[in-house]
């Protein structure tokens, strides 16, 4: 059996048991496994790709750095994906001028119905109102509507109640059939 | 018609109604209108959401673990003597547990012991085996070589100690031994969280 199969054959928890003890070669397949996630929840929640790789690097070096004090009571996708959602919160906070949240809100609500939107203008333009969205709610939407966690997975992942998540979610739907009600008429 | 059911629909196009719940909310919906279309609003807003598009990762992704291979920080290697402190650290309620066991077997079979005694099934000889026999004459041992005289006040105080107080000796060890236990582990809990609440800031919230 080549190296590589065998790799893929170990399970998550094993993986999770040797990086715990230092094992990088184990750590290094978990990023493989998760690489694809966090990169995208780290986009969606950013916009941008350079700084969503770099903070999905971040989350994963945090994620090394307390391995030791995880306890699989949780999935792992779950608990990086919550240090991803932080850590992609935090570049937020340091790079406020990726976003003008107020000129994205008029950008979208000049465009009459009557607009022609080609596919990638239109996947653009959704791609903005998520990123005009406030942070808290972003990020329950990001993880319900691009990773597909549940109501449960995502209240564990950012340690909110359910109820919470709801709200959120709520809201964050709200405000996109707003801005993006353009789009959704042309649908 | 039954009441709208607007509240429940994020919920229902999310999957997450289960049960009478469920079944409430997919009869209105095979009724009205204002909901279907409603429902049908929700969908489209998910659909359109997937045409945002995905992250162009540049980074291939052998690269990318290689690239995260080298930001690890090397991790310090946990002592010997700390893993055992944290082993026991985690051992401490069943440690506690089985201290608390131990000493309800003890105080059980103590009270049997002095039990059968006091009917005396062991005879005159073995009635100064009595626990509070036993106190009294090691008391008036200690003030005789002391050479303490005992007023009546004196009396009394020494048949109080060396009944164990109020309560007697067996009670009393009784409930000390269950304070001390319950407060270790109260205080072991208090740890627990503190060291939950820390890691979970650490990791971000």
């Amino acid at each position: 059996m080549s190296s590589q199969s065998a790799q893929s054959a170990e399970t998550e928890l094993e993986l999770i048991t040797q990086a715990q003890r230092g094992d990088r070669r184990a750590f290094g397949e978990l990023v493989r496994r998760h690489r694809e996630g966090v990169v995208n929840v780290v986009y969606r929640m950013c916009g941008e790709t350079n700084l969503a790789e770099d903070a999905a690097q971040e989350a994963f070096i945090r994620a090394w750095q307390h391995l030791p004090g995880y306890q699989p009571r949780s999935p792992f996708r779950n608990w990086v994906y919550r240090i991803a959602t932080n850590v992609a919160l935090d570049a937020l906070r340091r790079e406020r001028e990726t976003v003008d949240v107020d000129t994205l809100s008029l950008a979208a609500s000049d465009e009459g119905p009557e607009t022609t939107l080609e596919g990638k203008e239109r996947g653009e333009r959704v791609r903005q109102a998520v990123l005009a969205l406030p942070p808290a709610s972003r990020a329950v939407l990001v993880l319900r509507e691009y990773e597909g966690l549940s109501y449960r997975e995502i209240a564990d992942t950012l340690d909110i109640p359910i109820g919470t998540v709801m709200s959120r979610l709520n809201y964050a739907r709200n405000r996109l059939r707003e801005s993006l009600a353009p789009c959704l008429e042309v649908l | 018609m039954t009441e709208h059911v607007t509240a429940w629909l994020a919920a229902y196009h999310d999957g997450e109604l289960r049960g009478l719940r469920l079944r409430q909310v997919e009869t209105h919906l095979a009724h009205c209108e204002t909901c279907r279309t409603e429902l049908e609003a929700l969908q489209a807003l998910t659909a359109l959401l997937q045409e945002s598009p995905v992250a162009e990762v540049i980074t291939s992704p052998d690269r990318f673990v290689a690239q995260v291979g080298l930001r690890l920080p090397r991790r310090p290697v946990q002592p010997a003597w700390q893993r055992t402190l944290e082993a026991g650290w985690r051992l401490a309620p069943v440690g506690l547990l089985g201290a608390w066991a131990f000493g309800q077997a003890v105080f059980f079979v103590a009270g049997v012991v002095t039990g059968a005694l006091r009917m005396g099934l062991g005879g005159d000889a073995v009635a100064g085996l009595l626990p509070a026999a036993q106190q009294r004459l090691w008391l008036a041992e200690v003030f005789s070589l002391s050479n303490v005289g005992l007023n009546d006040a004196g009396r009394i105080m020494l048949r109080m100690l060396s009944n164990g107080g109020p309560l007697g000796w067996g009670v009393t060890l009784h409930l000390v031994l269950s304070v001390v236990i319950g407060l270790l582990y109260c205080s072991w809990l208090a740890s627990w969280w503190a060291r939950r609440r820390h890691r979970t800031q650490i990791s971000g919230h």
